[in-house]
């Protein structure tokens, strides 16, 4: 764990703290705009963050170099501790923490998180701080406010989205005759069986459509959003990812690989270093928008042949997920960790830390930020933010969505059909939920 | 005469005295010993009993509850127990680690038996050879499944490079199911030899030479010498290596983690992944607690029958 301390010398501490407060007076600030943490001389003590973003020796410097400075100058007498974790880990972070009873005070997590963590009392809800569901709305659009809320409470603010859709390479799809990308799942299929390259031995060396390199629980999500069908009924007591619809989804991506072989079993994964799309492996796929900065760093005059767009079925079919701030229930110091969490949210914090990982920020304002308008794949998500679904749901979420993997594979191995494989795991899931 | 008596009665009271102090001081530097003797012992007592003791019977009595971290334990009886009777998915990967377990830890013993007497020869390089052998048991077993995850890899990965060369089909180790447990099976193979050939080597070098030579005077060609003195003489080892191998293989974790994430389609997903998963993607420690005892049930079981067999109590 790296500790960062803020230990400004007594001078320079009233110093700050007189421009931090003439600041406050003058200016608009947002924590009190939203009602906020309280006047920024009333919050001190000692806090812990944990985080699974501002992940690497860069992001760490963005937190702690440009970021915290910046906190400590609103707020000198907080103090905050950094717990950086990954989003591989931080079930197991949060699980010991709780089990130990040190909890962090303010802690990041996804979207798919929140009802589960807020069902057992471990989140406090916001509204005391005057975070509100409609105050939210003002700045974010209605779904990303609803990812952070539970049982009519807030208890999370959004920072950044990871999005799913998409990506063509124009010129591949162009040495095929086409000039634009699919815009249904059946000209999905024809451009992926026209564009899909074997040698003579019959070995794949240009998969039509990639659907391998990238998580197969929202691969299948996209499709089953595009199909129209949803994960949970309205109020969410049951599942409804076996629906026809949703097996329809679910038969549409097993056809494409086991009838139609525009990918192989094997020939990409997520562990891929290289992006399939990137390397000419793939002429169309699934592509998170962080798409964008691996084309920078790695084929930056391919950057003009990405075109992103909708999975269309009987709706177009985008995923959002992301990482948003929460605040302990059980911290010391809520009104300083609720600060922290409204300056990580603020427009200026949020736009670095989505710069630094090449994420969507969910704040709406920045939609025209340079930041946004210079990245393609960024501005493409934030302009069809619309049409993006969620994953989550129950509070048993976190369980559920371990088992959507085995069963997709499963479907796609042959080893179920769609129907079994998702009936299977609807009654898994309806297990846990009855529980 | 009562001056006599008195001196007489000083006399036997002297000696008396004399007699005593020597017992007195035996008891006394007996107690002194087992102080010491128990000061020594209790950093290992209290390790035991806080690091292992507690935790174990913590574990048992888990087990019996639904403990969802978030809120206090409440007992549920059986319940954990017949939910795993009932799960595939935790069948699935009981058989799993009985698979690796099988294949793995004679597989392993018998390259490391050869490996150590090979070593064991008066031969160049003899250090860097052990060394280059003992490597993959000080690496970080993450470190090296990330290796394997290159070799397997379908495109650019070695092994299929090899067949390609042979004009051999390439073949998808981790993404198809039938394969990606042999593949999981090959790295705990190869990652377990170095630490049991360090035990069979150590066991070599404690054979009496002398039996060799008599073996050699006999006529008793270098292959009967390794069946009818080499092994045999390695017994209590093999015991050793036996038990630690399968508690080892049981364990299995860190390769599955970081090859296959226990697919694809849970097809290489083991008894220590499913408590993994229950405790830290679930949430459910109770359920976790269940299947550890499940797991320790099947290494207590395999260690008597493998003492009984091996005829341990010998020993």
């Amino acid at each position: 764990m790296r500790i960062w301390r803020h230990r400004p010398g007594s001078a320079m501490l009233a110093a700050v703290a007189a421009l931090s407060l003439f600041t406050a007076a003058c200016g608009s600030d947002d924590s009190e705009a939203s009602g906020g943490a309280g006047g920024e001389g009333e919050v001190s003590g000692e806090i812990t963050l944990l985080t699974p973003i501002y992940e690497g020796t860069d992001g760490e410097k963005l937190l702690e170099e440009e970021l915290l400075p910046k906190f400590y100058e609103q707020y000198p007498d907080v103090s905050v501790s950094v717990d950086y974790t990954t989003y591989g880990t931080l079930n197991e972070k949060l699980t010991t923490a709780v089990a130990s009873g040190l909890v962090p005070d303010v802690m990041m997590m996804g979207v798919g998180w929140i009802e589960g963590f807020a069902d057992k009392g471990v989140l406090r809800e916001l509204s005391e701080f005057g975070i509100t569901g409609e105050s939210l709305k003002e700045s974010y659009t209605e779904q990303i406010v609803q990812a952070g809320m539970y049982d009519g409470g807030v208890y999370a603010v959004p920072i950044m989205l990871d999005t799913r859709f998409a990506v063509a390479r124009k010129d591949i799809l162009a040495e095929a005759g086409f000039d634009k990308p699919p815009s249904s799942w059946e000209e999905l299929r024809e451009y992926a069986i026209a564009l899909t390259e074997r040698d003579a031995d019959g070995t794949l060396t240009r998969a039509g459509f990639d659907m391998l390199s990238h998580d197969l629980r929202q691969m299948f999500e996209v499709f089953l959003f595009s199909s129209g069908a949803s994960l949970f009924n309205d109020d969410v007591t049951e599942p409804t990812f076996n629906s026809p619809e949703a097996v329809e989804a679910l038969q549409f991506m097993t056809d494409l690989i086991n009838e139609h072989k525009v990918e192989d079993v094997g020939f990409s994964s997520t562990d891929a270093q290289v992006h399939p799309l990137i390397n000419g492996r793939a002429a169309m796929g699934l592509a998170h928008n962080n798409l964008w900065l691996q084309v920078q760093e790695s084929a930056p005059e391919l950057a003009d042949q990405l075109v992103p767009f909708l999975i269309n079925g009987e709706q177009p079919g985008m995923f959002f997920g992301g990482t948003l701030a929460t605040v302990s229930a059980n911290s010391e110091h809520p009104e300083a960790a609720a600060a922290l969490l409204e300056f990580l949210s603020s427009p200026e914090a949020a736009l670095a830390a989505n710069e630094q990982r090449g994420n969507v920020p969910a704040l709406t304002e920045l939609l025209d930020s340079e930041y946004v308008r210079q990245n393609k794949m960024v501005q493409f998500a934030m302009e069809n933010l619309e049409h993006a679904q969620n994953e989550g749901g129950p509070p048993q979420w976190l369980e559920i969505r371990g088992e959507f993997t085995p069963a997709i594979e499963a479907a796609l191995l042959g080893e179920k059909t769609p129907q079994q494989a998702l009936d299977d795991l609807a009654a898994t899931a309806q297990e846990a939920m009855d529980r | 005469m009562s001056m006599t008596t008195k001196s007489l009665e000083t006399t036997a009271g002297d000696v008396r005295d004399r007699a005593r102090r020597p017992a007195r001081g035996r008891r006394s530097s007996g107690r002194k010993l087992r102080r010491a003797g128990w000061l020594m012992v209790m950093p290992a007592v209290a390790h035991t009993i806080v690091w292992i003791a507690i935790p174990v019977v913590a574990t048992f009595v888990l087990s019996f509850t639904d403990y969802e971290v978030f809120s206090a334990p409440s007992f549920i009886g059986l319940d954990n127990y017949v939910e795993l009777w009932n799960d595939d998915i935790f069948r699935k990967a009981t058989w799993n680690t009985v698979v690796y377990t099988f294949f793995t830890v004679p597989f392993s013993m018998a390259v490391a038996v050869v490996v150590a007497v090979f070593l064991n020869q008066k031969i160049r390089f003899r250090a860097a050879f052990r060394a280059t052998f003992f490597l993959p048991q000080v690496t970080a077993t993450v470190a090296i499944a990330m290796v394997w995850l290159w070799m397997y890899n379908p495109q650019y990965g070695l092994i299929n490079a090899v067949l390609s060369f042979f004009g051999l089909p390439s073949q998808a180790w981790l993404d198809d199911p039938d394969l990606a447990l042999w593949s999981v099976i090959l790295v705990g193979i190869w990652q377990g030899i170095g630490m049991k050939m360090l035990i069979y080597l150590a066991a070599l070098q404690n054979i009496d030479p002398n039996l060799y030579e008599a073996a050699s005077l006999d006529g008793a060609s270098s292959v009967r010498q390794f069946f009818s003195i080499t092994l045999p003489m390695l017994k209590p080892a093999t015991f050793f290596v036996f038990v630690v191998s399968i508690i080892g293989a049981f364990q299995v974790f860190d390769q599955v983690y970081v090859l296959t994430d226990g697919g694809p389609a849970n097809a290489t997903t083991m008894m220590t992944y499913e408590v993994y998963r229950a405790a830290f993607q679930d949430f459910r420690m109770g359920l976790a607690c269940a299947q550890s005892v499940v797991l320790f049930a099947f290494l207590l079981v395999l260690t008597v029958i493998n003492r009984r067999l091996t005829g341990g109590d010998d020993q």
